[in-house]
């Protein structure tokens, strides 16, 4: 016969283990994945929403340009390791056509994400596949001018540059115009600049050069020639006259450049640019809040941001086209095994903490829905509000003026082939001609081997939804 | 007769007890090298692409026809050249040098030793983190440096060159203290006697280095040699943290190559087929290797 004492304690114990077990049923854990750093920031955030509703955060960061392979290297494995993923828009088209990711239109009762109040373009174009919505937006990346102000106003290098190009210093709306003005800025350490004595050499202008998204930036120049990534007929276009010469373009500008740019990843761009390095640089919209921190800026309330410069067209007007390379949106993994809470957690992210995270420089989020983009009070703490309503019309006319990135399936492939071409042609390592026809016949095998019909389709379907948007004409 | 029969069955019997016991190890090996080293040849000869889910082809070779068309796999392949040719002889020459010296036996120098060696256990990724700090175009000491001689601060990883000239340095800095360890081995291993022959002789300093030391250290120069075309044709992590093989693909190696296609790509037949040829590539320099430099001499 066992004694009461000792039954208690067993009996105890027992209950202790059903009642952990019970309780850890309750707890659901989902799993975060996205660029670390900065970006999932917003995730921390949440943490504290979250465990009030029993769903226990977990967040898996990987490098900024690593998003694709670890993410893909999951979805092809299916071990259902990530509930919610955050992920770049170029990959939707490969993700949602292959089945990785559930459609989400019917899970909106749990936390309506309010697309309606997404800027059109972006909701359209990344966030939708096929009629329905694969993800929701995070992050309305999308490229803009950026210049000094007062090197622009300032009199001296008005008349200066008036008395060079017989024309006024204007911040340049066309590549011709910015080509000058790169020109004109460039200058030696000791010489003059703005009345002040240089302590260091100044470049006119910079972009990002380092492999991974460079492609974007000739993009801005080669969209707004009429460029396009294939024709109808899935041939590739970026070896095309203009492609060429948009990248020679390009090229000429190196003079005007740090030597350094072929480097210059985000943030080596963007210190090239809060540190009063460069005149004009073309960077993501949150550079502009950044812009104006102390802690980070020596060019506080002296960034202007402008359109992406474009070019004249015969009846006076420019055309001009920003690229969007990188932006985020959220996904839920078909593996999910909590589909609902990580449809909660998607859309938290997207909607309640979406103007904090695009008005906060704790993250590197910029605007993507109306109700963001119409409020520049959220973004007085960043200037005053003409300079927070002057930034938000930028962000906004650019994102009418878009140069999407090809989301079909293959496009990591596809834009790693032109990134290499576009770095390869500006470092000097092969010619733009060269690079360029490489870059095509790349392409080309990439189609071939990912099935052409099903490739050609997609394009297709995708240029259909640019011609909506006003992105693309036949 | 009969005892001799006995004695061979007894043999016999422990050979096969012998083949017997081997044979787990034997299958384990075979499992876990030669299995995957199968099935990566099997690879190569299908267009097997994970990007996309479409069964395997086997495309008769097609692979290798396309790699041996393809400029970036050229690129890739001079590039890891270039890190050899230029590499080696530096890296040989400079451990020679710094074996030779830490051989004087000086207070210390075991502890000179153990210092000299910390490259060589650091982590190729730490690495290549280190340099990309030493080589940056603004903050690294190198330009600091540099400057103070009145040098114009250089952009090491932008320009083609100068990207492949800091691989090479960091490659050199990492790579130097093991030739000169394996060297100074080789050294220690050098019977007094011979040096006080060449004495008695009347052997100058330098006639004794060309005469007898090296020579004699020839079987290390190889094995050194050999082990680090070995390690060049692996070298992945410092070029992808320093230089990403940028710019433009002015530093992308055979290794970061394979990495691309088979990780970024997911275009296993393509990478399986680029492992291949550097797997043939380095069995072909290690059998030329083992079979001429390495062999031991047979006694006259």
């Amino acid at each position: 016969m066992m004694r009461p004492k000792k039954l208690f304690f067993i009996i105890t114990i027992i209950c202790t283990i059903f009642a952990f077990d019970v309780f850890s049923q309750n707890k659901i854990t989902i799993t975060v994945y996205g660029d670390e750093g900065q970006n999932l920031q917003p995730v921390e955030w949440l943490k504290t929403d979250a465990a009030a509703k029993g769903i226990t955060l977990e967040v898996v960061g990987v490098p900024f340009t690593s998003v694709y392979e670890k993410l893909k290297t999951e979805f092809i494995g299916g071990t259902g390791a990530y509930d919610v993923v955050i992920f770049y828009p170029s990959y939707l088209g490969e993700f949602a056509e292959f089945g990785y990711l559930q459609p989400l239109d019917s899970l909106f009762s749990i936390h309506d994400p309010k697309m309606d109040d997404v800027v059109p373009a972006y909701r359209d174009l990344y966030c939708m596949y096929n009629g329905k919505t694969y993800a929701l937006p995070y992050d309305g990346d999308v490229l803009n001018l950026y210049y000094v102000e007062d090197i622009f106003s300032n009199e001296q290098e008005k008349a200066a540059f008036k008395q060079q190009y017989g024309q006024e210093l204007q911040v340049p709306k066309t590549w011709d115009d910015l080509a000058k003005v790169a020109k004109f800025f460039t200058r030696k350490k000791g010489q003059k600049l703005a009345g002040k004595t240089l302590n260091q050499d100044f470049y006119g202008f910079a972009f990002l050069g380092a492999r991974g998204f460079a492609y974007a930036w000739w993009a801005n120049i080669f969209g707004s020639m009429g460029g396009a990534y294939f024709d109808r007929n899935m041939k590739p276009q970026i070896n095309s006259k203009v492609a060429i010469d948009a990248l020679n373009f390009q090229k000429s500008l190196m003079p005007y450049c740090p030597p350094d740019v072929m480097n210059m990843g985000y943030e080596e761009l963007k210190n090239a640019y809060l540190q009063g390095r460069v005149a004009m640089m073309v960077q993501w919209s949150d550079v502009w809040k950044k812009a104006n921190d102390p802690k980070l800026s020596k060019i506080v309330h002296n960034a202007g941001i402008a359109q992406m410069p474009g070019v004249k067209q015969p009846d006076g007007s420019i055309y001009y086209r920003a690229a969007t390379p990188v932006g985020r949106i959220i996904g839920i993994p078909t593996t999910s095994k909590h589909p609902k809470e990580a449809f909660w957690v998607a859309s938290m992210l997207s909607l309640d903490y979406g103007l904090r995270s695009v008005t906060s420089n704790d993250t590197g989020e910029d605007p993507y829905r109306l109700s963001q983009i119409n409020n520049p009070k959220a973004f007085e703490k960043f200037g005053t509000i003409a300079e927070a309503t002057n930034y938000l019309n930028v962000v906004k006319d650019n994102l009418n003026h878009l140069f999407p990135d090809i989301n079909i399936p293959g496009s990591a492939e596809y834009l790693d082939a032109l990134d290499v071409a576009v770095t390869s042609a500006l470092s000097g390592t092969t010619s733009v001609t060269g690079a360029l026809n490489t870059a095509a016949d790349t392409w080309n095998k990439i189609t071939q081997k990912l099935d052409p019909a099903r490739q050609k389709k997609i394009y297709n379907a995708m240029l259909d939804m640019w011609a909506k948007h006003g992105f693309w004409k036949d | 007769m009969a005892n001799l029969d006995k004695v061979l069955t007894l043999e016999r019997r422990e050979r096969r007890f012998a083949q017997l016991v081997a044979l787990p190890g034997m299958v384990v090996l075979v499992l876990l090298v030669a299995g995957p080293l199968l099935y990566m040849l099997f690879n190569s000869f299908f267009a097997n692409t994970l990007a996309a889910p479409i069964p395997p082809r086997f495309n008769w070779g097609r692979n290798y026809l396309n790699l041996f068309d393809d400029s970036r796999f050229w690129n890739a392949f001079f590039n890891t050249m270039k890190i050899m040719v230029i590499g080696i002889p530096i890296q040989s020459v400079l451990g020679l040098i710094i074996a030779l010296l830490l051989n004087k036996k000086f207070y210390g120098s075991k502890i000179v030793i153990a210092l000299f060696m910390m490259p060589v256990m650091i982590t190729p990724v730490v690495a290549g983190f280190e340099w990309k700090i030493i080589l940056d175009n603004h903050f690294g000491p190198l330009n600091y440096i540099l400057g103070l001689f009145g040098i114009q601060p250089l952009a090491w990883l932008s320009k083609p060159t100068l990207a492949m000239a800091s691989v090479l340095i960091m490659d050199t800095w990492q790579w130097t203290p093991f030739v000169a360890v394996v060297l100074l081995a080789g050294l220690a291993a050098i019977p007094r006697q011979v040096y006080e022959a060449s004495s008695v002789d009347g052997s100058s300093s330098s006639e004794t280095l060309w005469r007898v030391t090296l020579p004699l250290l020839k079987p290390m120069f190889a094995l050194v040699v050999l082990l680090r075309i070995i390690f060049i044709f692996k070298i992945f992590d410092p070029v992808q943290i320093l230089t990403g093989g940028g710019p433009g693909i002015a530093t992308e190696t055979l290794s970061v190559l394979t990495y691309i296609m088979g990780f970024k790509n997911f275009d296993v037949g393509m990478s399986s087929a680029i492992a291949v040829i550097q797997l043939v590539i380095i069995t072909i320099i290690a059998k030329v290797f083992i079979g001429t430099i390495m062999k031991p001499k047979e006694a006259k």
